[in-house]
């Protein structure tokens, strides 16, 4: 508890440092003082008892790096109880196969979850559990912050972009039909409240992670009326953040531009496809799902999770990256508005990698999943 | 005796499912007919008015025709990419055969010098002969044409030998019944009869020729080229306005080298066109000047007239290129580049007929690559210049 | 070394390039050649589009270099944009000009978000509708002294532009619900996959790799991917290769020497197009071009107008220069085409002159005469 306390007090000293600064006529950035002020940090602190929070631990390397999560957020002292669910797929009552109650029951409950990979059996009958987990929490946006690591090497070294994707309609609405014998018309469905959704929770997001820029990715010029429709949900949502320097780009443009200069963009909001491939293409940037976190924001909770494959190849042998999973555990930290705790998990990961001591196969060092999480914890424990 | 029954049941089978076949519309055969596969037409390879073609150069002087070919082509600006296949004629594995075939289905259209088949064993059919019946190329197109300049024993001849392509003594169906005697299948069918008549008189038509002479044995082999005979008969009465005889093959030939003139346009069953082609060829200039045409309902073949392959003398640059150079002319003529096959064939004729370039199985003593030569340089002298 | 590991189909080549395996005119070659460039009833017309944006300067600049080379192309000029209808020529007069010289060259069109008629084709669909010009081609390879992340990036991607997501059927059902119909067709697809093979099999290329995502769009991009796979089967000697696009959009940027041939439907096309170029220096050097299966028109490979650069003689003229360099070799104005491509290239190698896209500082006339100066004219 005691260093529960000490992040607290971090956070009071940061306030102060920030008020002070704020009054400071000299400085420019009154634009991100603002912003904190408008949304008081550490609201959700009152109560000084742990949050529960469901765990999906996932398949093939999930048991292991789930672990890897939970040991390092019990060195930084997270007050945080996990609650471990299961989400094999059982027989429901009406025949199918599908999440059990239980699951869904713990994250409804908790509000937020953290998962690893889920394999999605091959076959018929089984919708994709990661497509279930989405529709039963209606998980309207999914979030993906790419950025260069210190430490592994790819070509691109500026990349610090979010990419925030619509996640329930546009083109994976999944209305398809044969109309004749060769001919398939699949539809792309946009609707004013998902876009206007999207939209609001992207100039949250930038708000709260203290992001200077939106841009909404869309192809007007081509699908006039549906994309057309997403972008005019941008502006309006633009208008009422005007702290947020908002523009709009052909989804072209922005693919072009991002493979020559990541650093032109910071925000990014666009419907589900474009979001699709965007955010694969950013965490190529960076190194690959291995690297990159993410989150699905819905309205009955939040998910957080690692995209990654379940890797059954190396399962069980100590030898899989836990720094997905992990970086996604700091997003959910700071979901939480546990963001002393967040900070110092983060740097203990980004410090590791960089010092390129015990690195995964995967980054190209030989450590073992085990002591790459021990370095963490101990780099966690150094500093508090 | 009993395998000859056998034989001649299953013919008839044969006979009943492809009449079962012409008779029905495609519609019926997409729909009634669950065992036929539904035919998806390959799309063709024409691409920003550049069209996609298979080469074979085949064996003997072949290779040396197709690379006069490409550079005649090259000069004259003739928009074909071809595809070039060898084929080994040693190889009992037909993998590059198979290819071929997969090629001229996508490509729709290829250009062929003879194949040739070394294997003796009896279980290798002939390519060129299989690749006839792979793609169904039931009729063959010889134009024989005489060139003016080049010396013959008949002076303006031109005639049409349009021949049954796939099926008749060529059905590669032979076997020894008991030792010493040896039975071989001639089939005629009278979907592939009438397949050829109906084409004959339709070029007929639309070329405006005036006579179609059928060239049968019927009087001897009654049943099979009698079918033949009657289905040309048959349709003859469909076209009132082209005048219909028939002659037996042997007069035939006595007729061909005595009056050639009193023929115009003639179709027969496969054999004969191998004689009766071989013997204009020799009237008006011998193996090296005609090319011919191969149709099908999907494919188009072209290749010299006479299928020989030369090999006694390959790579001796005495080849004579014009046979191939007329099929290339043909190819572009059937892919719809008429400027250029013009192009091509003027400068062909000014070869011949005013500088008098003859190879030596034309009496004349220049080289192949002298023709060649010659040929590109008409092209870059002449007035137009397609792209 | 393809050569070596594909010995039985030999080469397919073009016809025009062609070098004879025995070169039976090895010695007058050079003659003809320049008989070829001599002769003055040669003249090819050729459409010329200059669209809006920097289309214009860039058209300028070709049109000097080829003033320079003495090029015998005339060329059909026609205004047409969209975002200017007033002074646009019709689309009729235009699709007649291209389908009658069979060759065009054009800059890129402004698409706006909104039309003032209401339509929801845009132009550009409109006159790939009319002319049928269904497949993009977009060559994308690393060039000598441009420098970027990635290098020896040698990628062709084909791209059907005519259906897909680009229908234009777009209907607002409710209020604030819009519904985009993206049609996929077995013919068309057929038709793609089939160009792509067939451009493999023609510039000696080894892989095709179609990209998708029939994983979540199981009847559509399915429809496309099992079109393709069955295609696949007529190549047996090219290797085939599927990929979902958001896994291929990941490895272009990360390993982008893998691939070979693409082919893809219209917008992962667009998509999988724009991240090539940048990969390789961004719409200035990438060329395309459109096919269908009369006509090529030749453009730029990424579809940016710069119009912020309009007027300021700032934009790289390279990819047009390009485009216009592939349009001589299809009219079979080879010797032009190499002298264009070469002087393009050397100027890029040297280094010393370039435009502000690729890192330099000069202007896009003083790229155009850096070009011109460096063109290997034949000595008369």
């Amino acid at each position: 508890m005691s260093s529960f306390f000490k992040g607290k007090a971090l956070r009071d000293v940061l306030n102060t440092f920030l008020k002070i600064f704020g009054n400071n006529p000299e400085t420019n950035s009154s634009q991100s003082i603002k912003i904190v002020a408008s949304k008081p940090l550490g609201t959700r602190l009152y109560s000084g008892e742990a949050k529960k929070c469901t765990l999906i631990p996932g398949d093939g390397i999930g048991p292991e790096i789930s672990a890897a999560v939970q040991k390092i957020f019990a060195a930084a002292n997270v007050p945080i109880e996990w609650e471990s669910v299961d989400v094999t797929p059982v027989r429901g009552p009406d025949g199918k196969f599908g999440i059990p109650q239980a699951a869904i029951d713990s994250v409804n409950r908790n509000k937020i979850g953290l998962k690893g990979p889920l394999m999605t059996p091959v076959g018929k009958g089984h919708r994709s559990l990661n497509l279930a987990l989405r529709k039963e929490f209606n998980l309207y946006a999914n979030v993906r912050p790419c950025r260069s690591l210190e430490g592994y090497k790819t070509l691109y070294d500026d990349v610090d972009v979010v990419t925030i994707r619509e996640n329930t309609e546009g083109e994976y609405s999944g209305i398809e039909h044969e109309i004749v014998d060769g001919v398939v018309q699949s539809i792309k469905l946009i609707t004013e409240e998902a876009s206007m959704r999207v939209a609001e929770f992207a100039f949250q997001y930038a708000i709260e992670n203290k992001r200077k820029k939106v841009t909404a990715v869309h192809k007007a010029n081509i699908m006039r009326m549906s994309d057309g429709l997403f972008l005019r949900c941008c502006r309006e949502m633009a208008k009422k953040y005007p702290d947020v320097k908002f523009e709009e780009k052909y989804l072209d443009t922005v693919c072009l531009n991002m493979v020559q200069d990541p650093s032109l963009y910071d925000v990014l909001v666009m419907p589900n496809l474009y979001g699709d491939i965007l955010s694969d293409m950013c965490a190529g940037l960076v190194g690959g799902l291995g690297l990159t976190p993410s989150g699905n924001i819905g309205l009955n909770g939040a998910l957080f999770e690692s995209v990654h494959g379940t890797a059954p190849d190396i399962a069980g042998q100590d030898k899989a990256n836990p720094t997905a999973l992990l970086l996604s555990a700091v997003m959910m930290l700071r979901h939480m508005q546990l963001n002393s705790y967040a900070d110092v998990i983060e740097r203990s990961c980004f410090e590791t990698i960089k010092e390129a001591k015990y690195l995964t196969g995967d980054l190209g060092g030989k450590a073992k999943c085990s002591e790459f999480t021990n370095e963490i914890c101990d780099k966690i424990s150094r500093t508090s | 005796m009993a395998l000859r029954i056998v034989h001649r049941n299953s013919l008839k089978c044969v006979c009943n499912v492809a009449r079962a076949q012409s008779t029905m519309s495609a519609f019926e055969i997409q729909h009634k007919t669950p065992l036929i596969k539904k035919q998806h037409p390959i799309p063709v390879a024409m691409y920003g008015g550049r069209n996609a073609v298979t080469m074979l150069p085949g064996g003997g002087i072949g290779p040396e025709l197709m690379d006069y070919v490409r550079e005649v082509f090259k000069y004259a600006g003739a928009p074909v990419d071809f595809e070039v296949i060898d084929i080994d004629p040693h190889s009992e594995e037909s993998t590059a055969f198979d290819y071929a075939i997969t090629s001229i289905k996508r490509n729709g259209v290829a250009i062929k010098g003879n194949i040739e088949t070394k294997s003796e064993s009896a279980g290798v059919l002939s390519r060129n002969v299989a690749l006839r019946n792979e793609l169904d190329l039931f009729v063959n197109i010889l134009h024989c044409k005489s060139f003016p300049g080049i010396p013959a024993r008949q002076k303006d001849i031109d005639i049409l030998i349009i021949r049954q392509n796939t099926e008749g003594e060529y059905a590669m169906l032979e076997h020894e019944s008991v030792n010493g005697v040896v039975e071989s299948m001639k089939v005629v069918t009278e979907s592939n009869s009438n397949r050829v008549a109906r084409y004959a008189f339709e070029f007929a038509k639309r070329t405006g020729r005036k006579k179609i002479t059928t060239i049968h044995k019927a009087n001897i082999m009654k049943l099979s080229d009698g079918l033949f005979l009657e289905t040309s008969r048959k349709i003859a009465k469909e076209y009132p306005e082209i005048e219909h005889n028939d002659m037996i093959i042997d007069n035939c030939c006595m007729q061909l080298v005595s009056k050639p003139h009193q023929f115009d346009v003639m179709i027969m069953t496969n054999l004969y066109g191998s004689i009766v082609s071989n013997v204009l060829c020799g009237l008006i200039g011998g193996a090296g000047i005609l090319s011919g045409r191969n149709y099908g309902d999907h494919y188009a073949l072209f290749e010299p007239g006479t299928r020989n392959t030369g090999t006694a003398i390959a790579g001796k640059n005495i080849a004579n290129p014009l046979a191939m150079l007329n099929a290339s002319v043909d190819m572009l003529n059937h892919l719809g580049h008429k400027q250029h096959a013009s192009l091509i064939m003027n400068a062909m004729m000014k070869t011949i007929a005013e500088d008098r370039l003859l190879t030596p199985d034309l009496g004349g003593s220049a080289s192949s690559t002298d023709v060649v030569q010659k040929v590109i340089d008409h092209i870059l002298q002449a007035d137009i210049r397609p792209w | 070394m393809s050569v070596l590991t594909r010995n039985i189909p030999r080469i397919c080549v073009q016809a025009s390039q062609t070098v004879a395996a025995r070169s039976i005119h090895s010695s007058t070659n050079t003659n003809r050649a320049a008989a070829l460039a001599e002769r003055p009833d040669t003249r090819v017309t050729a459409t010329l589009i200059p669209g809006d944006g920097v289309g214009p300067e860039l058209v300028y600049s070709v049109q000097e270099v080829f003033k320079a080379a003495g090029v015998p192309v005339d060329w059909e000029s026609y205004f047409f944009s969209e975002v200017n209808p007033t002074l646009s020529a019709p689309l009729d007069d235009v699709a007649h000009s291209i389908s009658k010289n069979r060759v065009a060259l054009k800059g890129i069109l402004a698409t706006p978000d909104y039309s003032h008629t209401g339509e929801l084709q845009t132009l550009n669909m409109k006159l790939r509708n009319a002319l049928d010009l269904y497949a993009n081609v977009v060559h994308v390879k690393s060039l000598p002294g441009i420098k970027c992340r990635h290098s020896n990036i040698d990628c062709v991607i084909i791209r059907e532009q005519t259906e897909g997501e680009y229908s234009a059927l777009e209907h607002e059902s409710v209020r604030g619900v819009v519904e985009c119909l993206k049609i996929v067709t077995a013919k068309k697809s057929q038709r793609i996959a089939k160009f792509a093979f067939d451009y493999a099999i023609k510039n000696n290329r080894k892989k095709v790799t179609a990209v998708h995502k029939a994983n979540i769009m199981k009847l559509g991009d399915g429809l496309f991917l099992r079109s393709c796979e069955e295609m696949a089967k007529l190549y047996p000697n090219i290797e085939f290769e599927k990929m979902i696009v958001d896994n291929c959009t990941m490895q272009m940027v990360s390993n982008p020497q893998q691939f070979d041939v693409m082919v893809t439907p219209n917008l992962y096309g667009n998509i999988v197009d724009n991240i090539a170029s940048g990969l390789v220096g961004g719409a200035g050097v990438v060329s395309g071009s459109s096919y269908s299966a009369e006509c090529v028109v030749f453009e730029p490979g990424a579809r940016h107008t710069f119009s912020e650069a309009v007027g300021k003689n700032v934009a790289n003229p390279t990819a047009m220069l390009l485009c216009s360099s592939k349009l001589l070799r299809h009219v079979n104005l080879n010797s032009y085409s190499e002298m264009i491509r070469n002087a393009v290239e050397k100027v890029l190698k040297d280094g010393k002159i370039k435009t502000k896209d690729i890192g330099g500082q000069n202007s896009t006339q003083e790229f155009t005469y850096a070009v011109i100066s460096n063109l290997d004219l034949p000595k008369a």
